[in-house]
């Protein structure tokens, strides 16, 4: 039975190297330039001739930007609308990543079930808010860490938290999203070892791991929306902070 | 876990960037705000056409209610000539049927008259033909002469 570990494993495509590091091309980043090539060609013939009525492609396209549209609106206000192409780049980089990783008989690799990648797309989200919060406030930004009315002889502390799980976003951003997609795809593979193991022995018995295989590959295909959308929704609930300190 | 192999995290991270500013730089940055005008423009265009119904029914409206009051004056108008006609026939009928009665009245009247000034002739000239007679016969039956005055005052007297 194959390692459920071995679907994570990066394979150099094209051996790279600059100022010491390996930045070859590798299964990742194939994927990662699939997942942008299948997010262009969707952007771009969804907006190649915008249309008041709009056709089928405009339609699904305007109905994505329309929902980041929404959660913004809702959890961050008009001010926030700006923000939307880059929170919608960020999910839709997300989802394209998650849904890719689901093809199967392809050797589909799901970027998004790397710490580094997750990591990286939280620290965009982290950076934009860190940036927006002083760019619009300076260091009254500050006072995000103290929330208002609370009492003097506490305030330490509940900055110092305050801070800390401040701090703690881009990592708690990275880990879900890294910890559900590794977590999935390690289930569905080792419900599938189970049909190849238990289908030895006798094949009817196969037949039930197979049955909860499919039902997990409807969970998974679930997940990998949600937590695209997760996601984009703290991402616009901590701009939320930056824009608007609470 | 190939996750937590720190040699793979610089390619990752490289080619994340390298793809995520593609896909901001080059495919999102160009073509949403597209749409996000579209959108917009179909906003407004919405809300511009439901304006318009609105101004248009109000308009409807107006339309309605002053036909409705101008059917409402041209039937009270009817209305009113047609009482006028009527009251007029009624009060033309009455002063007809009032001069026919006080001319029967009148001609009642002159009959009456008539009437009695006939009935008092005749008594009259019945008197005077009583009176002839009696004289005649007195003067045949009993020789004596009796003009008719004298009968006539003697019934009189009587």
């Amino acid at each position: 039975m194959a390692n459920p570990m071995e679907q994570f494993k990066i394979e150099t495509i094209a051996p790279i190297s600059a100022g010491g590091f390996d930045l070859s091309f590798t299964n990742s980043s194939l994927w990662m330039l699939i997942a942008l090539i299948t997010v262009a060609a969707f952007l771009f013939i969804g907006t190649a001739r915008p249309q008041l009525v709009p056709g089928r492609m405009q339609a699904a396209v305007e109905l994505l930007y329309d929902f980041i549209r929404d959660m913004l609106r809702e959890n961050v206000g008009k001010e926030g609308l700006k923000y939307a192409p880059l929170i919608f780049a960020v999910f839709v980089f997300v989802l394209a990543c998650n849904l890719l990783g689901m093809v199967p008989f392809v050797h589909s690799f799901t970027p998004t079930s790397h710490i580094a990648v997750t990591f990286a797309l939280a620290m965009i989200v982290f950076v934009l808010v860190v940036a927006v919060g002083f760019a619009r406030h300076g260091l009254h930004f500050f006072s995000l860490f103290l929330p208002e009315g609370t009492p003097l002889f506490v305030a330490p502390l509940v900055a110092a938290i305050e801070f800390l799980s401040f701090l703690s976003r881009p990592f708690t951003l990275a880990i879900r999203l890294f910890a559900n997609m590794t977590a999935g795809h390690v289930l569905m593979k080792v419900f599938g070892g189970f049909v190849v193991s238990l289908g030895a022995v006798n094949v009817g018995l196969g037949i039930i791991p197979l049955g909860v295989n499919v039902a997990l590959t409807a969970l998974e295909l679930l997940i990998a929306v949600v937590q695209a959308y997760v996601f984009a929704l703290l991402a616009s609930i901590y701009l939320n902070d930056a824009v608007n300190l609470h | 876990m190939p996750q937590f192999d720190p040699a793979n995290f610089a390619s990752q991270m490289f080619w994340f960037g390298v793809f995520f500013t593609l896909l901001y730089v080059v495919v999102v940055r160009p073509t949403l705000p597209k749409v996000g005008r579209v959108i917009e423009a179909r906003e407004t265009q919405v809300a511009g056409d439901l304006d318009r119904a609105e101004a248009a029914k109000a308009t409807a409206d107006t339309l309605r209610a002053t036909h409705e009051a101008a059917m409402k004056a041209a039937r009270d108008a009817a209305q009113a000539e047609v009482a006028k006609a009527r009251d007029a026939a009624a009060k033309a009928a009455d002063t007809q049927m009032k001069a026919l009665a006080a001319k029967l009245d009148a001609d009642a009247e002159a009959a009456a008259t008539r009437l009695a000034a006939a009935r008092t002739a005749a008594r009259a000239s019945l008197e005077t033909t009583v009176a002839d007679l009696t004289s005649e016969a007195v003067a045949k039956l009993a020789g004596i002469t009796v003009t008719p005055a004298d009968v006539s005052s003697a019934l009189a007297n009587r």
